[in-house]
């Protein structure tokens, strides 16, 4: 029987429609890529990062600015002042003794249950914090990480609970404990970044895991490589450095400042402000989000096209 | 094609007849409608030129040459669906295939003169039968054997890593360094650091590709670290080993480390190999353990190979012992 | 003046009698015989923004160093190909968005070839006299499944030249004659000489599509000759076909339906990234992405790969890599012999040597509609399998556990399937007005108490007369002006 209108023809359609409709738009959520929502405690102390490609703003393509870059007070001042200027474009901070005390308060009433009042850690429970170094400290709780949700899995980045100058008073008391030790606090220019180094290191030392544009994936054993999309530059280099749970630790003799630098400027110039000029970049995982969009949008469509012009049996 | 209605057909059908009607209820909105549809598709493409003109995004190209077709493609659809005679109409199918006399006289026409041939000239036609394969054959062979060399055939034959699947470029001695030539020196590692290494002098090639592994910060005192696979705790030096970064199953560079669970995992495909135990394969389709390097460092902190690898690197090959 | 024109070129052609049988040639309408056009025309859309991306792309290994728009690549150094590739995105004036329509063009020319097949297969489309037709379909699936490969790896990037490593190592895996063939192919150890680009390219762009439109030519040549398939149903017998006429009214429709395959693919093409190859890099066989499929149309073989168990042979000095060679060379070979051969598995098993004219309903066939249910399983089942770590990744669950996941499901749903579908089939078969609208039954209850149910009055508009079909008429009699108006006559009742 045939549909002898367009009202009838569009009353048949009216289901298979709002299916393939339905999956295009969970399709276009579940994979929409991009940064889902500005890290509010960015602790940038670079420019804004500069839009970089081809021409100018396109309708469809996203533009994002960051959120007010609350600059770190104290430290960066007191860091120029006692350090000199680095051409690398990080160096590291020694934090102010003055955050020690509040640090230490801050440590027992949040992180003792599990890491012990001297943070030594309890076995089985929670690792040994001495020897860490404040930059370690840093990036697990500015990323929200810790305190932890649970046990049972990895940790994972959420909002964090502390604004910076509680989590740099934390990061001040472990590292008083072991004066000297672990990884400090970089302080990251990426103004002069070489974006094309960047690439180059990131493709070779961070794609086998975090994925070439940055997504994340599973691991073994039940881990999971990040997403890098609200990474900060400065905990890009503090994961270098510190290599966090299941991470390698890339030392100075490894990748050096420069490089870390760079790629801690390709990961938050690039990777988190994809050129997405071909469209919607469907979740940057490649042929999966692909194939679905293909098949379900594409055939879907045309299949229903092939259903107005032809008959029911 | 030939199908077999009437050379001139039957009488003249009337234009009333309903055959010929448009199915649409209200055939002049329909065709406002499918006309409606088709300026939308010109708009479209004048859009198209215009946003092409100026240089606009690739959205706004697809935007406007999609609207062009979508346009013009629903307006023909709707003259074609809703305006033009509803029918239906019917044809016979003959039968195609050719009569029984057709078929018999066709198959003596090739066993008949054929089989006169066949009969009378059997050994011309061996001959030539030979013939014909040996020039298939000489035809092929430029075809296939000149497109590139042949593989070594087995370890004796050690030639250049470009046609032999069993040698690579790691010698006794073979400096450790970067793809961008920088050498390796034994503290440039920490605990926990992976690093892609190649022999001086071979950076990016493909089969000399190792991944350097630093499992523990030991001294040249301190006694080595042990790796659970027989005689392989001389194969790392001061608490590092290098293993072939080719996967045993298909090839891809196994660049992804697990620090803590101190595994290897191949990307494409998931195997699972464990550093500790020289890089057997604990899970996935990976067949065999990653080949080790054997290492070393000289008086001057400089890693370098100490020896070359014990067996053909990658995957499985038929020649592979 | 159309009539001296046609004369005039039947003289020296003499189409005239064949012409008109064609032109009458009837189409059945139903919309399942309307998929293989899907796939027909996103062929065309491949060929058209195939030979635009062909004036750009150059296919060399060779070293350049990269100085176009996209700022974190430049200085790098790149292939030809890589570099043509990006160049084409960013600096010629709509050349991503006929990249990216030729690369949705060949996910959705898969795509619709497999819709298609599935039809043909679940309606018996392939019986005698069409088993020649059914095998040209598959070598062109074959075709179009390898070309799409060869495609994709054309721009030289990290996650393309991946598949090509792996490409690689499948074909060294072949016993005996692998290394041989790898080697040439290649022309040495991977990565070999640098011929492998320039030869994918002129398979790609020559040597395949030249095969297909011979191909294509034979199926939609004997599709002609045979005449389409339809289903039985009022006025449709083994000896008939019912429908439309090719001229005007299937010419338009088809036309239309061109055009919206076009529209709908340029504007994917346009609005949904696909291989974003400048995020990814020119490959190095020393770096490698995780998560990394191949297109969907080779994932059934990355799944299988991923789930095989690690069994290669060795022994007497050799070695068969089983644990490649089985899934990837076997396995796919064995799949598309079942299918070229499944006209004949068919008529051999069921003795069924008579010509097939009309189609099955797929419930009708409970075996055929269960074997294809449990084929379609099995290739789900491995299709699904080769994004093991997205999936893990996004549900939260542990890589391994879903791979073993996969290791059970693949083998063992295929059976669970034909068993479900083979008894879903016979219950519709057995249900009492299947397939047909349902009326509501209006409840009236009388006086005394008691209920009667009567069916409700048909809808207005619902009820029809259909008419029984005709030939298509050779001449039409225009003499009546009346009649002769552009919004023809007012409909007759029904």
């Amino acid at each position: 029987m045939t549909a002898r209108t367009p009202r009838r023809a569009a009353a048949r359609l009216a289901a298979p429609a709002a299916l393939v409709g339905a999956v295009a738009l969970v399709g276009l959520f579940a994979f929409s890529s991009g940064p889902a929502q500005a890290d509010t405690t960015t602790t940038t102390t670079g420019p804004t990062p500069t839009p970089y490609g081809v021409g100018s703003a396109q309708p469809g393509s996203v533009q994002q600015t960051p959120t007010a870059v609350t600059a770190v007070p104290s430290p960066t001042a007191a860091a120029a002042a006692t350090s000199p200027a680095n051409e690398t474009g990080i160096h590291y901070t020694d934090l102010p003794a003055s955050f020690i005390a509040p640090g230490q308060a801050l440590f027992a009433a949040n992180c003792s249950s599990c890491h012990g009042n001297d943070a030594r850690g309890k076995t089985n429970v929670a690792p040994n914090l001495q020897g860490l170094g404040a930059g370690t400290v840093d990036f697990w709780v500015s990323t929200g990480r810790m305190p932890l949700a649970s046990t049972s899995t990895q940790a994972t980045r959420k909002p964090p609970r502390f604004n910076r100058i509680q989590t740099l008073e934390i990061a001040a008391w472990v590292q008083s404990l072991t004066p000297g030790e672990g990884t400090q606090v970089p302080v990251v220019r990426t103004s002069t970044a070489d974006l094309e180094a960047g690439n180059t290191l990131f493709t070779l030392n961070c794609a086998a895991c975090h994925t070439i544009s940055g997504a994340g994936d599973a691991l073994a054993e039940g881990a999971y490589a990040p997403s890098l999309h609200l990474a900060t530059p400065t905990q890009v280099v503090e994961a270098i450095r510190s290599g966090p749970g299941n991470m390698p630790r890339f030392g100075a003799g490894n990748i050096t400042n420069t490089e870390a630098r760079d790629i801690s400027a390709y990961v938050t110039e690039v990777l988190q402000h994809p050129n997405n000029s071909g469209g919607v970049g469907l979740g940057g995982i490649g042929p999966v989000g692909e194939g679905f969009v293909g098949l379900l949008i594409g055939v879907g469509i045309l299949m229903l096209v092939c259903f107005w012009i032809g008959d029911r049996t | 094609m030939s199908d077999h209605t009437s050379g001139t057909g039957g009488p003249p059908a009337t234009l009333d007849d309903p055959h010929l009607q448009p199915l649409a209820k209200n055939p002049k909105r329909m065709e406002a409608l499918a006309a409606l549809s088709m300026l939308v598709g010109m708009a479209g493409f004048v859009g198209f030129i215009v946003v092409y003109w100026v240089d606009a995004s690739n959205e706004w190209e697809a935007l406007t040459l999609g609207v062009g077709m979508l346009g013009l493609g629903v307006g023909v659809i709707a003259w074609g669906k809703y305006l033009m005679p509803q029918g239906p109409f019917v044809e016979e199918r003959h039968d195609f295939h050719s009569t029984d006399d057709e078929r018999s006289a066709f198959n003596a026409a090739v066993t008949g003169r054929g089989g006169l041939e066949v009969t009378r000239r059997k050994t011309l036609l061996g001959i030539f039968a030979v013939g014909g394969g040996l020039m298939t054959l000489a035809l092929l062979i430029p075809g296939v054997r000149s497109l590139g060399p042949k593989p070594a055939k087995s370890e004796d034959n050690q030639g250049p890593t470009d046609v032999s699947l069993f040698t690579t470029n790691w010698k006794k001695g073979s400096k450790l360094v970067t793809v961008g030539g920088r050498p390796v020196q034994v503290d440039d590692l920490e605990v926990g650091g992976v690093l892609t290494v190649f022999p001086q002098g071979f950076e990016g090639s493909s089969p000399d590709q190792v991944i350097l592994i630093r499992l523990a910060q030991l001294g040249p005192n301190d006694p080595p670290y042990p790796i659970a696979a027989p005689g392989r705790t001389e194969w790392g030096v001061q608490g590092y080993v290098a293993y072939s970064k080719l996967c045993t199953h298909l090839g891809c560079p196994v660049g992804l480390y697990q620090e803590k669970t101190q595994q290897l995992v191949c990307p494409c495909h998931q195997s699972i190999f464990d550093v500790n135990a020289g890089c057997i394969p604990q899970f996935g389709p990976a067949p065999r353990p990653l080949p080790q390097l054997p290492i070393t460092v000289d008086p001057t902190g400089q890693m370098r190979a100490n020896g070359s690898f014990d067996q053909a690197v990658g995957p499985g090959f038929w020649e592979r012992p | 003046m159309i009539d001296k024109s046609l004369n005039w070129l039947d003289d020296r052609l003499g189409f005239a009698k064949g012409g008109r049988s064609f032109l009458d040639k009837i189409f059945p309408d139903h919309w399942s015989f309307m998929l293989g056009e899907i796939a027909l025309y996103s062929f065309v859309v491949l060929l058209g923004t195939g030979v635009f991306l062909s004036f750009f792309y150059v296919p060399s290994a060779h070293e350049i160093v990269y100085h176009g728009s996209y700022v974190p690549l430049r200085g790098q150094h790149v292939s030809e190909a890589y570099g043509s590739t990006v160049g084409l995105s960013f600096d010629v004036r709509s050349g991503l968005l006929m990249r990216q329509a030729h690369h949705w063009a060949a996910d959705i020319f898969l795509g619709a070839i497999a819709v298609h097949m599935a039809r043909v297969f679940f309606t018996g489309a392939f019986r005698k006299p069409r088993e020649f037709n059914w095998i040209v379909g598959v070598l062109m699936l074959i075709l179009g499944i390898l070309n799409g490969f060869l495609g994709y790896s054309l721009p030289d990037d990290l996650v393309s030249g991946t598949g090509i490593r792996i490409a690689y190592s499948i074909t060294e895996s072949v016993p005996v004659v692998g290394s041989y063939l790898a080697f040439f192919l290649f022309g040495g150890n991977f990565p070999g000489s640098g011929v492998i680009i320039p030869r994918f390219f002129i398979i790609h762009v020559l040597i395949i599509p030249a095969i297909l439109v011979g191909l294509l030519a034979a199926h939609l040549g004997l599709l002609v000759k045979q005449k389409h398939t339809q289903f039985a149903g009022r006025g449709k017998t083994e000896k008939n076909v019912v429908g439309s006429p090719m001229f005007p009214t299937f010419i338009a429709k088809t036309t239309g339906f061109l055009f919206m395959s076009t529209g709908v693919i340029f504007l994917l093409g346009g609005f949904a990234q696909i291989n974003a190859i400048w995020q990814f890099g020119q490959y190095e066989p020393y770096q490698i992405s995780y998560a990394v499929q191949p297109d969907w149309y080779m994932g059934w073989l990355d799944g299988a790969a991923r789930i095989m168990p690690s069994w290669e042979w060795v022994g007497w000095g050799h070695t068969i890599p089983l644990e490649v060679f089985l899934p990837a060379a076997v396995f796919p070979g064995l799949i598309f012999a079942i299918l070229m051969a499944w006209p004949f598995i068919e008529s051999v098993h069921t003795k069924d040597h008579e010509y097939h004219n009309l189609l099955d309903r797929p419930r009708d066939r409970p075996k055929r509609t269960a074997a294809g249910a449990a084929m379609l399983t099995l290739l789900f089942g491995v299709f699904f399998a080769s994004s093991t770590d997205v999936m893990a990744n996004f549900f939260q669950l542990p890589l391994m556990d879903v791979l073993w996941f996969f290791r059970f499901f693949v083998p063992l749903a295929p059976f669970v399937a034909y068993f479900l579908t083979y008894k879903i089939c016979n219950e519709m078969r057995e249900a009492e007005g299947i397939g047909k609208r349902k009326h509501a039954l209006v409840v009236e209850r009388s006086a005394e108490g008691e209920y009667t149910t009567t069916e409700s009055p048909v809808r207005p508009g619902d009820e029809h007369v259909e008419l029984d079909a005709i030939p298509v008429p050779t001449f039409i009699d225009t003499s009546d002006p009346e009649l002769a108006t552009a919004a023809g006559v007012r409909r007759v009742i029904r």
